[in-house]
């Protein structure tokens, strides 16, 4: 059932794609309402879907690369309609729609071929270790892109040009604020998913879990984190700068994700 | 009942006109008074701002002569006032005023003061017994229009004034300017507009710098602001996150260095410099720092412009919503005319009433002249009586401007009249009923 459900998420991701850009390119005030009723709509039917999925065999955790990227896609929606409450601006829906969209199309073509198989799937502290993380991941893509769209509204401030498809842009000191509160909430999310995932690795293996990696890359994108949130923090950074920091912090993440491939245990795409 | 607006605008008059012509708003009611006391007019109002003078009347017959109107009013020579008039008579005049209120005919096209202007015209008229029902259809149908145009175009949504683009420019910078701190470097005329224009947006407090010390307590306390004193500007202007600059010195005020000085006072906040003075206050060097934004006037007025620019393209789709409007209105109008239907529902009513006794001549032949007239007066007081209903609830739908509930009771009664005098007739041309000679004086009609 929860198939059906994310199939129709996707027609609702890609109607919202749409809408977000005549609302925000267009700025009609009637586009945005309709593309922020599609988007909850969406959000609705995606938790539900997500729900469905996660309780199929009471595993709770997500066991394939299908299941992360639907997760993924909620999570991001989840963070894109919270600005959307707190900033009241629609303009980064133009990012984060088309980009759920793009990561439920292929979860919603049918079932994972191969999955990620423990007796630790129904472990509660598994299922706060992968939802934290990933939601630091969501977190992450939201401040590389608030700290991206700040330095082109910061570009087109100096420069003194006006060109009309620009208007859309959020003020300065939104993205900037947008900027640091998804940073410390990605911060918050990878702090608790790596202390539940030591818990596990420490409960069940022992010590030489931490000898994988993935384990330790971990650990070095987490001091990077919390480099990036000191200097940011006591130093006001802002443009250029903050970009470089975020982008730098956002490949270590992916670096992360990408060893995987590497990794004695966190395979998930391993047959 | 028509509709007459005369007057004369920024297009047609100078200013020196206008200017004799301008009502103040605490005579606006004594005048729209005046203006319903003159002959021939039912329902008026008078729009009078800086630009306008315009009276908008309802009349029956003649025409009510506003321009001599006017020219008593303003005790301006007819010959002088004449050449300046424009008139606009029933759809023209409803077209002028969609315009007008929709901010299409204004000095500067997309200001959003004209619908208020125009609203307060309404809202005294109306206090004053001036507005019947076609004025206030006629207004409410305006205003909505107005209200479209303004949420389904972007006229009005880009600046065209600097003190207001400089406020947007920080809007841009700031989001909001609650609790936003200005320094206004020098007290000039200009530089307190924008002070002004900012205060009103919410900016949090003002700082006022000037080398005459007594001209800045002065500003400080028109503005409710405090008083820098001028050798202390380069150690405090980093507590402004707007800095607005307009001396008369002939060197810059403010270099790369200060700036950079000011930003780490600030751990990087952003400042915008609005520099307004010629020569300059401020080295255009100190827009390369980050979080630096110098617009000086030429920046502002290219803003301006061009913002200018982009309402012309605004204003050609709302000219086709406006249009779309109009067209409303006037089927809303024409539904509401119930004077045809009135008389359609009248005739219909008698044909079934002359069907009725054609039906029923052979018995009716034998009757003596005053028992004839008894017949003819009883069916007409019966239809007379049977349409009263009908006939009322069509004048108070059209009275309280339900153009649904007009055409509802129109097509409910008209069919059935119809239908009624249609089946009347196939019975009067049954075979058995002949119409040999007609009653009188009924028949007289036939």
């Amino acid at each position: 059932m929860y198939l059906l459900w994310l199939r129709v998420v996707v027609v609702l991701y890609g109607l919202a794609s749409v809408s977000v850009l005549i609302a925000v390119f267009g700025q009609r005030p009637r586009w945005q309402r309709a593309c922020l009723g599609i988007s909850v709509l969406a959000w609705f039917f995606h938790a539900v879907s997500c729900t469905e999925m996660l309780a199929l065999e009471h595993h709770w955790t997500p066991t394939g690369m299908h299941e992360v990227q639907s997760m993924l896609a909620l999570l991001i929606c989840t963070v894109f309609l919270l600005i959307v409450w707190r900033y009241r601006t629609l303009s980064f829906g133009v990012f984060a729609l088309p980009l759920a969209f793009l990561l439920t199309v292929v979860p919603s073509l049918g079932l994972d071929r191969y999955t990620f198989s423990s007796p630790l799937i129904r472990s509660g502290w598994l299922f706060v270790h992968i939802t934290a993380l990933m939601t630091a991941y969501a977190a992450l893509i939201f401040s590389l892109v608030a700290s991206l769209l700040y330095l082109v509204q910061e570009r087109r401030l100096k420069n003194k040009r006006w060109p009309g498809f620009l208007n859309w842009l959020p003020p300065l000191d939104t993205m900037d604020s947008i900027a640091q509160t998804t940073l410390v909430l990605g911060f918050c999310g990878m702090t608790l998913g790596l202390f539940a995932g030591s818990l596990i690795a420490q409960e069940q293996y022992g010590a030489r879990y931490f000898a994988d990696p993935k384990i330790w890359l971990s650990f070095v994108v987490w001091g990077l984190y919390v480099g990036m949130l000191f200097v940011r923090r006591s130093t006001g950074l802002r443009g250029l700068r903050a970009v470089y920091l975020s982008s730098l912090v956002f490949i270590a993440m992916l670096t992360v994700w990408a060893a995987n491939v590497f990794s004695s245990v966190h395979r998930f795409g391993a047959p | 009942m028509r509709i007459l607006l005369t007057g004369l605008n920024h297009k047609t008059a100078p200013v020196e006109l206008r200017e004799r012509l301008a009502i103040a708003s605490e005579k606006l009611a004594l005048e729209t008074r005046g203006l319903l006391a003159h002959d021939g007019v039912r329902e008026g109002l008078i729009l009078s701002t800086c630009n306008r003078v315009e009276l908008l009347v309802c009349h029956e017959g003649g025409d009510p002569a506003l321009p001599a109107y006017l020219s008593r009013l303003f005790a301006v020579d007819a010959r002088t006032l004449q050449p300046h008039l424009y008139e606009y008579r029933d759809a023209e005049a409803v077209r002028h005023l969609f315009r007008v209120a929709a901010s299409l005919d204004s000095m500067v096209v997309g200001e959003p003061q004209i619908l208020g202007q125009v609203k307060e015209s309404y809202t005294t008229a109306r206090s004053v017994g001036a507005v019947g029902p076609e004025l206030e259809r006629l207004l409410q149908s305006a205003f909505a229009a107005a209200k479209k145009v303004r949420s389904e175009t972007r006229i009005g949504a880009s600046s065209v004034s600097i003190a207001s683009v400089a406020v947007d420019l920080a809007k841009k910078i700031f989001g909001s300017l609650e609790g936003k701190r200005v320094l206004l470097v020098g007290a000039g005329k200009m530089s307190e507009l924008a002070a002004r224009h900012l205060m009103q947006q919410g900016a949090g407090s003002l700082l006022i710098a000037n080398r005459t010390h007594e001209r800045a307590i002065d500003l400080a306390r028109k503005f409710n602001g405090h008083v820098v004193r001028f050798d202390e500007l380069h150690a405090r202007a980093d507590e402004a996150d707007i800095l607005i600059t307009s001396t008369g010195s002939p060197e810059f005020l403010f270099r790369a260095p200060h700036a950079q000085q000011f930003l780490q006072r600030r751990r990087n906040r952003p400042m915008f410099f609005i520099d307004i003075a010629v020569p300059r206050d401020i080295d255009p060097e100190i827009n390369r720092l980050e979080g630096i934004f110098l617009y000086d006037i030429d920046d502002l007025q290219s803003v301006a412009a061009s913002n200018l620019a982009d309402r012309g393209g605004e204003a050609r789709h709302a000219e086709v919503i406006l249009e779309q409007e109009l067209t409303r209105y006037h089927q809303r109008v024409e539904a509401l005319d119930v004077v045809p239907a009135l008389v359609d529902l009248q005739a219909a009513a008698e044909e079934m009433r002359l069907a009725e006794l054609r039906r029923n001549h052979a018995h009716l032949r034998g009757l003596t002249a005053s028992q004839q007239a008894a017949v003819e007066s009883m069916t007409r007081g019966l239809m007379n009586k049977f349409l009263h209903q009908p006939l009322q609830m069509l004048k108070a739908a059209a009275r309280e401007g339900d153009a649904a509930r007009v055409e509802a009771i129109r097509s409910a009664f008209l069919r059935e009249a119809g239908r009624e005098a249609a089946g009347a007739v196939e019975f009067a041309d049954e075979p058995a009923v002949e119409l040999e000679e007609p009653l009188k004086p009924f028949f007289s009609k036939h």
